[in-house]
């Protein structure tokens, strides 16, 4: 590829990115489990696995279930907390040339609020997303991301803390995911990544017992894009601030699909996991379709759904 | 145990050189894979495309049975829909293979000789580690363990190399009337294999017993766990099994990345 073509650039919410392909919090590391298999460098943008005010120590086992193109997981947001993050994790990242999203967790605000000051200064961090589908302590462990009060509330406070861009991954476990979306852009978000994991479970019918340990988890991976691509375009006709579109991504013809659904970069996710090379094939691949469609710029094809107006009997 | 992971690793393109029932719902599929080869390790794996569609989303991770040349060897049992559908692909079919990963049988620092303890198809996740102990002419014995005679695996194979077998069935259609690890307790009695090591892989309870009785023996033992896997690159956490940390804490370990190869003692048996 031309290191001068200008076709991928995408700057999301004031984030610079060479292109808009981005990974998946929770599936991709920390950044170099897979650099044997992917040039950071090329990436829009690495998001790494979610990080709490504290290590926390995850989920019993078992913790993952394929399901019919998809898999089921409640890993319990297992990671080395902040302090181990900024510590361990992040020196290795600032080697590379790519801006580092981190995934904010909390089970109160107070936790949301104590991650983002440290990611304050912390050298390297180019935004953070926060994951409003944690279950909140306060509430009688409701999703923030479920109530656009509470999600108003939190995006509120970690604004008042920072002048990093802020994104916020929306949960498709609601009513009216635009409802949400509206609130958290009222509180500040600089944009939006959409989905988050369904909620689903698996019973092994044998022995009449749950396949996860959790009894429930998130499905990801191909089986949700439907529903991925659905709420994005939903969201996208509710708020103004880009979109980060996931949720079944395995090529580019899909990561096409959600520009044209309303995102303005994309996240690969489960994929990885099956092909470790994926969000890189993603890259060439959107490279490969602007090149064939004559198309200028990816901006072009966001939100450009072409719906047939509805014909008069 | 210490995780050498990711830099040799290798996502290879392949196709099935010959795919056949070694036993009953047993197989042994073999390919070509240069660089896995060159690289394997003992206790290493691999982790199989098998569909080509999404329908079926996920690898499947697969123990290293044996290398020769540029080509590996999988040994594996039917479980579910993923190993029925491999056992079912023909020669030629085409096969994503990523590996080798995970670590390794530490061989360094033990007492002579070697003990291998298999149930059922955990014996393939030791055959690789028979061939590098009888290379370095360490006197191994192989214990196997099966439910009955048809579903017998790796003896001949064990034999080849000059490892003697003892063999325990759970039907007494062969051997031992019971189970291997009823043998590894009357061995460990005779002073001839006094203060050997332990290799083993094999079905949860199996494993469980063995880590018992070499605790009890004081004899030190290296196991191989297995599980379900999402990426096997350390990356999605799925994997994980519950390691001490001290005597009364423990942590959930990624049984791709620390492991597959733990020392047993290290396992919070009581945890699962």
């Amino acid at each position: 590829m031309d290191a001068t073509d200008l076709s991928l650039n995408v700057n999301i919410g004031g984030i610079q990115m060479r292109n808009p392909v981005m990974t998946a919090s929770g599936t991709f590391g920390y950044g170099s489990e897979y650099v044997n298999f992917v040039d950071l460098n090329q990436l829009g943008a690495v998001v790494v696995k979610g990080v709490t005010s504290v290590p926390w120590p995850g989920n019993p086992m078992q913790r993952i279930m394929e399901t019919p193109s998809g898999m089921l997981n409640a890993i319990g947001l297992q990671n080395v907390g902040v302090d181990g993050f900024i510590s361990e994790k992040l020196p290795y990242l600032r080697d590379f040339d790519v801006p580092v999203i981190v995934n904010v967790c909390g089970k109160t605000v107070e936790e949301y609020l104590i991650v983002t000051e440290k990611l304050n200064s912390a050298d390297g961090v180019a935004g953070i997303e926060l994951n409003i589908s944690c279950p909140n302590l306060d509430c009688g462990g409701m999703s923030f991301g479920v109530d656009a009060t509470l999600a108003h509330e939190l995006v509120t406070e970690v604004r008042a803390k920072t002048h990093l861009p802020i994104l916020v991954k929306l949960s498709p476990n609601v009513t009216d995911i635009t409802l949400i979306a509206r609130a958290v852009e009222d509180a500040g978000a600089n944009a939006l990544s959409a989905i988050n994991t369904l909620l689903g479970m698996a019973i092994n019918a044998e022995t009449r017992k749950p396949e996860l340990a959790n009894v429930t988890g998130g499905l990801s991976g191909p089986a949700i894009k439907p529903v991925a691509l659905r709420l994005v375009w939903e969201v996208y006709k509710s708020v103004s601030i880009p979109i980060v579109g996931m949720g079944g991504i395995m090529t580019a013809t899909d990561a096409v699909e959600f520009f044209i659904a309303g995102s303005s970069a994309v996240a690969v996710g489960t994929a990885n996991f099956v092909n470790p090379q994926a969000s890189m094939e993603v890259v060439k691949g959107l490279h490969a379709y602007l090149k064939e469609a004559d198309i200028g710029s990816i901006k072009e094809l966001v939100g450009s759904l072409q719906v047939d107006p509805p014909t008069i009997a | 145990m210490r995780s050498n992971c990711s830099l040799n690793t290798y996502d290879t393109r392949t196709t099935i050189l010959s795919n056949e029932e070694v036993a009953e719902a047993h197989y042994l599929l073999r390919c070509e894979c240069a660089e896995i080869a060159q690289h394997a390790r003992p206790g290493q794996f691999i982790h199989v495309m098998i569909s080509q569609g999404p329908g079926m989303l996920l690898r499947r991770p697969f123990t290293i049975y044996t290398v020769e040349g540029d080509e590996i060897t999988m040994l594996y049992q039917i479980i579910g829909a993923g190993t029925e559908q491999l056992s079912e692909m023909p020669t030629g079919a085409p096969l994503h293979v990523l590996g080798p990963l995970g670590n390794t049988f530490n061989l360094t620092t033990n007492p002579e000789p070697a003990i291998l303890v298999g149930g059922g198809a955990g014996i393939a996740s030791l055959m690789l580690l028979a061939v590098v102990l009888r290379e370095k002419d360490i006197q191994t014995l192989g214990l196997v363990g099966a439910q009955h005679r048809a579903r017998l695996l790796s003896v001949s194979d064990l034999e080849s190399i000059g490892i003697a077998v003892h063999i325990a069935t759970d039907d007494g259609s062969i051997g031992h009337h019971g189970y291997v690890t009823e043998i590894l307790t009357d061995l460990l009695r005779e002073t001839q294999w006094h203060r050997p090591t332990i290799y083993a892989c094999g079905p949860h309870g199996m494993l469980a017993a063995v880590t018992e009785i070499a605790t009890d023996f004081q004899v030190p033992t290296q196991i191989a766990m297995e599980n379900r896997m999402g990426c096997a690159m350390g990356v999605c956490l799925g994997c994980v099994c519950p390691v001490r940390i001290d005597t009364d804490r423990f942590e959930y370990q990624r049984v791709c990345t620390e492991g597959p190869v733990f020392n047993a003692t290290d396992i919070a048996w009581d945890v699962f």
